[in-house]
């Protein structure tokens, strides 16, 4: 299946997708240091590492890109971001961090991917292995 | 988006590999954000928490930062004159005081004004009418909007260090006319300001922020004469229960000088009241049922010199009670400016330690062994420890009196406020 989205930060990624249905924010949902999630339900500790991220949208403070930029170092951080809006946090993330981020993709890939699906980024197009 | 030659060479890296970065993330996320330029601003102000190798990848090649930049406060309450007296464990001091050392070279270097402080506007930054700035901190950006007048965007942190040094930022959001509007009209019923704490005024900001959300709202009823030192309590946690860039005051914003400029001449999308009930219900969620307090916390956002003369007179001739413990939050400026008047001494003396820090985020240093209650007169403060200390500490709000009470021999009352 093809997906197709507005490219924010542009890059090439591949990996396994971990899908959040709620709002993602780097500081409470996320532990930097392990690259896991600290959500409640059965992605909590769950690895975002090397995976593409996919979620409807951003939330939270404003030294998240910090928060990302040390998961990254630690080599935790994840290979790509998929979601339906970008908010600005989101944004700023991505690109002090260097991962390709995509948002307005269509059909929005919250409900078209599913966690674990193997998940490649080329440009605006998101292509997706079973 | 449209650059100017001068920015075009920037981004091409004619002016070093740092300013080239940075024009790179503020190009980007100008047009992820729609705006079509970027723009010139009046003033800076960053968060002193880069990671180290960000913070130089960022000013590689620069030689001063591209406009009067302001320092936020040291986060996690971190600070290198008083974390001995503070108490925090080993690790903690060494891995923050290697970081600091790292980015104080690159303060230094660039003149980025070392102030540590949420409200730069105290300290010499202070932007006029008009005037387009990036700030970091979500208290100082409301309250630069919405006080001062000068414009900014809820930017993070990485957008406010390239607006640092770049000297510009993306033209969009707050920055532009029509969206600084108020959409929610508050009125208050029953309610006489002059005789309200700052307590309650920060119960009011509680209560509204989680309303209003990231929408612009008006207050319609607050005395033109209320003074900074009580006016931080209500505004601050607008931008903690939600993400409220633009409170309008009527009579004190410079664009309310009336409801219908606040609201630029539409009827509102939604009329709130606020009431004693409202105040309330805020406050009993951080009410004690009595007993002991451990910690007191004063400085959310930074106190004021007039708040440090408060709390000598409080202190002038108590002591804390033994495994007690008061932190006080502020610029060093103004420690300086209350030792200067003799205000420092007595609050010393009774045991209390100023920092020039974030008190809000004291929990990830973590807070000191055996520390079970802590207690503030900032809702701001008591949300985030709330949270941050994952249910080892039980937070309770009461005036500065109140407070201190609690941690020089006496206990806390039952019930609220």
């Amino acid at each position: 299946m093809n997906l197709k989205g507005r490219i924010i930060s542009e890059g090439e990624a591949q990996g396994s997708a971990v899908v959040l249905e709620s709002a993602f924010s780097w500081i409470g949902d996320f532990d930097a240091a392990t690259g896991t999630l600290l959500v409640k339900g059965p992605l909590h500790g769950q690895s975002l590492a090397g995976k593409v991220l996919v979620c409807p949208t951003g939330k939270g403070g404003t030294i998240a890109p910090f928060i990302a930029y040390q998961a990254k170092q630690a080599g935790k951080a994840p290979a790509a971001i998929l979601c339906d809006t970008a908010d600005p946090i989101l944004v700023e993330s991505a690109l002090v961090i260097g991962i390709p981020l995509l948002d307005r993709v269509t059909p929005s890939p919250v409900k078209s991917i599913r966690t674990g699906q193997t998940v490649r980024i080329a440009g605006g197009q998101v292509t997706i292995d079973n | 988006m449209l650059l100017t030659q001068e920015e075009e060479a920037m981004a091409r890296g004619e002016f070093g590999l740092g300013i080239q970065r940075c024009m790179e993330i503020l190009v980007k996320f100008g047009n992820a954000m729609g705006a079509e330029r970027l723009i010139p601003i009046a003033s800076g102000h960053t968060m002193p928490k880069e990671p180290p190798e960000l913070l130089r990848n960022l000013t590689e090649g620069v030689k001063s930062t591209g406009t009067f930049t302001t320092l936020h406060s040291l986060m996690d309450g971190f600070s290198p004159e008083s974390c001995k007296k503070m108490g925090q464990p080993e690790a903690f001091v060494r891995q923050e005081s290697a970081d600091f050392a790292q980015r104080r070279e690159v303060y230094l270097h660039d003149g980025f004004l070392q102030t540590y402080t949420c409200l730069p506007m105290l300290v010499g930054n202070l932007p006029r009418k008009g005037d387009f700035c990036s700030w970091i901190g979500s208290g100082s950006q409301l309250m630069l909007n919405s006080l001062i007048g000068a414009r900014c965007n809820r930017d993070g942190t990485v957008m406010s260090l390239a607006a640092a040094i770049t000297g510009r930022t993306p033209y969009y959001g707050l920055l532009v006319d029509e969206n600084r509007h108020a959409e929610i009209l508050v009125r208050f019923a029953g309610l006489d300001f002059d005789k309200l704490s700052p307590v309650q005024l920060g119960a009011i900001g509680y209560h509204l922020g989680a309303v209003a959300g990231n929408r612009n709202i008006v207050l319609d009823g607050v005395p033109r004469d209320m003074g900074l030192d009580r006016l931080k309590y209500l505004m601050a946690p607008l931008a903690v229960t939600g993400a409220v860039g633009m409170c309008h005051i009527v009579g004190m914003t410079p664009e309310a000088a009336t409801v219908e400029e606040a609201l630029g001449g539409k009827p509102p999308a939604q009329v709130v009241t606020v009431g004693m009930k409202e105040i309330n219900a805020c406050l009993a969620q951080y009410a004690h049922t009595g007993g002991d307090v451990d910690m007191a916390i004063f400085g959310c956002p930074h106190c004021m010199v007039t708040e440090i003369k408060y709390l000598a007179g409080l202190l002038d001739g108590r002591k804390l009670s033994s495994n007690r413990r008061l932190w006080i939050g502020l610029p060093h400026q103004h420690y300086k400016l209350a030792q200067l008047m003799g205000y420092t001494e007595p609050v010393e003396a009774a045991g209390g330690v100023f920092a020039s820090s974030c008190m809000a985020l004291i929990p990830n240093a973590p807070l000191p062994e055996g520390v079970k209650v802590v207690a503030t007169n900032s809702f701001k403060a008591a949300h985030y420890i709330s949270r941050l200390s994952k249910g080892r500490a039980k937070v309770v709000i009461g005036d500065m009196d109140r407070c201190i009470a609690a941690v020089t021999g006496g206990t806390w009352k039952g019930g609220a406020e």
